[in-house]
């Protein structure tokens, strides 16, 4: 039986981000520690992607690394291949990575308020995004500054060129990095929890802002988030981050129906009890483990319910359980098992 | 901003004044008569009372006080007791001196200190920082007339490249002037650079891990940019303001080296006034001093304002 709902998308086009196994380690007096690994997802052109997961599971280092912005030294990318446009990032100079970004590939941060250099006006940061990628004047640069502003509806805009970053409050700051992201039209854009700092009042705001100038832009988005609220928003496809690897990897339609890993089956709250009756869940028992102590086998095996003896063993690899929807659990699909016990 | 330049003069105004009480009070409580050395060999008690009225030594110290300090409004600090030449003519003979070889040493000071900082910061960790600190702490170790006298046997005596002594003015000849105050220069800067350097390196270090700097990164712009723009703009804020603050030390150190060269500058002055018991010159060039260093304290304030928008734009 198809699934009801199921709108018959048009087939995913050509990817223009496609990530391969991607590790990142920490390395430092001669000690070398895990942080994201074997990383693996792929976007396609216009869609959008949300990445889900717990603090601290390496969602920002896993985008900061397709942009080439690790802070390295320490980190470093360990292994795996990040494909935009179809050529291999991790091949290119730098000169031809920065060429790319604030270009083709741009990226909104987590922290607004310290996002922004102090030392410059609004006006000259986002004119210098317009110089360095499409050249011109500095006064058609302004101009484009101003008219960008004016789309991410910044009261004021002509006053605003001319202010500095201290004299915005966080929300207009976020909105002035989405201006600096978007103004060159990006065929990518990465938005690292764009509304977490912000007021509850806000983040709705910005959110639809964003989405609605993606649109516009016709853009691609790489949008990280631990609000499973608005992944079933603004999500095409899901990848759930659990530990420094990918649990879950699924439309966004299969992620809400049809959970298969117990991680994501806590996050989103409600976990089938064995009894089979529904148990609400505000958080999921337990905590991360330490990236230097991570068990050998399953890396949820320490809070999940279904933990068998077998999980401890070995990783479980990301497998598909169903048509495009993949986890790794070894004891997925769980239905059965729950059914069962029933 | 204005108001905060008029605020912050004012409130420099009542340090002033307490320094001039304490210049005037510390010429009293020194030991030897001015008087006396005037007077000459005779000390003819006639000729050290008419001096002291002259010099209106026997009013009381508040009185002197008012009326000298008054003078000194008017840019008037007396004569010198022993040449009868007008201190306010010695400091302006001797200053511009001090002051050439003062600015000489900042400059020398700035090309090394903050290039270096900043490379030792870009490169944290390598050979180059490594060798630019251990640079730094032999800069800031090495006492000035050591330095001084070392290279004046390494480059004068040995090697004849520039001469130990024998100051040209500037209106004389540029480039006289420039061989005699070269070397000066580049002992007295040694020290400021290497403090520079440190300064410079601490804040770039700082700056290098704001978001902003990553913000600048992912525009795509290039790593000169990056670094010359958006961070050493704001790792100046505080090394210039630093800066400002070391130049009196600066002007300190100029004594001991106008000595080691024998440069007739201002520190050549204060020693031979305080030698002579010249009580009107010491009193004029400590109060010329105490006002030069209030106003480079005052001049740092104004531009940490000046260069931080966040202070500036309120
Ligand atoms: N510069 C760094 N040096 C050392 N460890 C780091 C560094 N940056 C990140 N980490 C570690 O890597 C892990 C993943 O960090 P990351 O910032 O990617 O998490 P995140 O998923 O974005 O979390 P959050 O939701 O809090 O933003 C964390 O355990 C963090 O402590
Ligand atoms: S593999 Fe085992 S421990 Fe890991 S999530 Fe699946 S059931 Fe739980
Ligand atoms: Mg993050």
């Amino acid at each position: 039986m198809p699934p009801p709902s199921g709108s018959p998308r048009p087939e995913p086009q050509k990817p223009i981000l496609s990530v391969a196994g991607l590790s990142i380690a920490l390395r430092g007096r001669g000690r070398e520690t895990s942080l994201v690994q074997d990383v693996s997802f792929s976007l396609s052109e216009g869609r959008t992607l949300c990445l889900v997961g717990e603090s601290g599971c390496g969602k920002s280092l896993t985008s900061l690394a397709i942009m080439g912005l690790l802070a390295s030294p320490p980190l470093e990318i360990t292994r795996g291949e990040i494909l935009f446009e179809g050529r291999d990032l991790r091949a290119l100079s730098a000169r031809d990575r920065a060429d790319l970004r604030g270009d083709r590939m741009t990226m909104i941060f987590q922290e607004p308020m310290t996002s922004l250099n102090p030392a410059f006006t609004i006006g000259d940061q986002i004119a210098e995004a317009v110089m360095r990628h499409k050249g011109g004047t500095a006064e058609e640069a302004r101009a484009k500054a101003l008219e960008m502003l004016k789309r991410v509806r910044i009261p004021a805009a002509e006053k605003r060129l001319d202010e500095y970053p201290h004299q915005l409050s966080g929300g207009m700051r976020q909105r002035i990095m989405i201006a600096m992201a978007l103004v060159n039209g990006p065929r990518l854009l990465i938005a690292d929890e764009p509304t977490t700092a912000l007021d509850v009042t806000i983040q709705a705001q910005i959110l639809s802002l964003v989405r609605r100038l993606q649109q516009e832009t016709g853009s691609a988005m790489l949008l990280i988030t631990h609000d499973l609220g608005v992944v079933a928003e603004v999500a095409d496809e899901v990848a759930v981050m659990y530990a420094g690897r990918i649990v879950e990897r699924a439309s966004v339609k299969d992620i809400f129906d049809d959970p298969q890993h117990p991680y994501t089956i806590g996050l989103m709250g409600s976990l089938p009890s064995l009894s089979g009756r529904e148990e609400r869940l505000a958080t999921i028992p337990g905590s991360v483990p330490a990236p230097e102590r991570m068990p050998k086998g399953c890396r949820f095996a320490p809070r999940c319910p279904f933990c068998i003896p077998a999980c401890t063993e070995a990783q479980p690899p990301l497998l598909e359980v169903a048509p495009g929807h993949e986890a790794a659990c070894i004891r997925a699909p769980l239905e059965q098992h729950v059914t069962e016990a029933a | 901003m204005l108001s905060f330049i008029g605020r912050r003069i004012l409130i420099a105004i009542p340090t002033v004044i307490l320094v001039s009480i304490f210049v005037f009070t510390l010429q009293k409580l020194l030991p030897g008569d001015p008087i006396l050395v005037l007077a000459g060999e005779e000390r003819d008690p006639q000729v050290i009372e008419l001096l002291r009225a002259k010099y209106h030594l026997n009013d009381p110290l508040p009185i002197q006080y008012l009326a000298w300090a008054g003078q000194a409004l008017q840019g008037n600090l007396g004569v010198s007791l022993r040449t009868g030449v007008p201190v306010m003519q010695l400091i302006k003979d001797k200053l511009p001196v001090t002051l050439q070889l003062a600015a000489m040493a900042m400059c020398f000071a700035l090309l090394i200190g903050i290039p270096a900082g900043v490379m030792a910061a870009v490169r944290k960790g390598s050979a180059w920082d490594y060798g630019a600190t251990a640079l730094a702490l032999w800069g800031l170790s090495i006492p000035n007339f050591f330095l001084g006298i070392l290279l004046i046997f390494l480059i004068s005596v040995q090697l004849n490249w520039l001469p130990a002594s024998g100051y040209v003015p500037l209106s004389e000849s540029v480039s006289q002037n420039l061989k005699t105050m070269i070397m000066p220069a580049f002992v007295l800067g040694n020290a400021l650079a290497a403090s520079m350097m440190r300064h410079t390196r601490s804040a770039m270090l700082g700056v290098l891990r704001q978001d902003y700097v990553r913000t600048a990164r992912a525009k795509g712009l290039l790593e000169p940019r990056v670094i010359l723009k958006h961070a050493l703009r704001n790792a100046l804020i505080p090394v210039v303001t630093i800066g400002t603050l070391l130049f009196g030390e600066l002007l300190a150190g100029a004594v001991l080296t106008e000595q080691i060269f024998t440069i007739p500058g201002f520190g050549k002055l204060i020693v031979d006034a305080v030698f002579n018991r010249d009580y009107s010159v010491v009193q004029g060039v400590v109060l010329c001093t105490a006002v030069g260093y209030i106003a480079l304290n005052l001049l740092a304030d104004v531009l940490y304002v000046v260069l931080n928008p966040r202070l500036r734009t309120r």
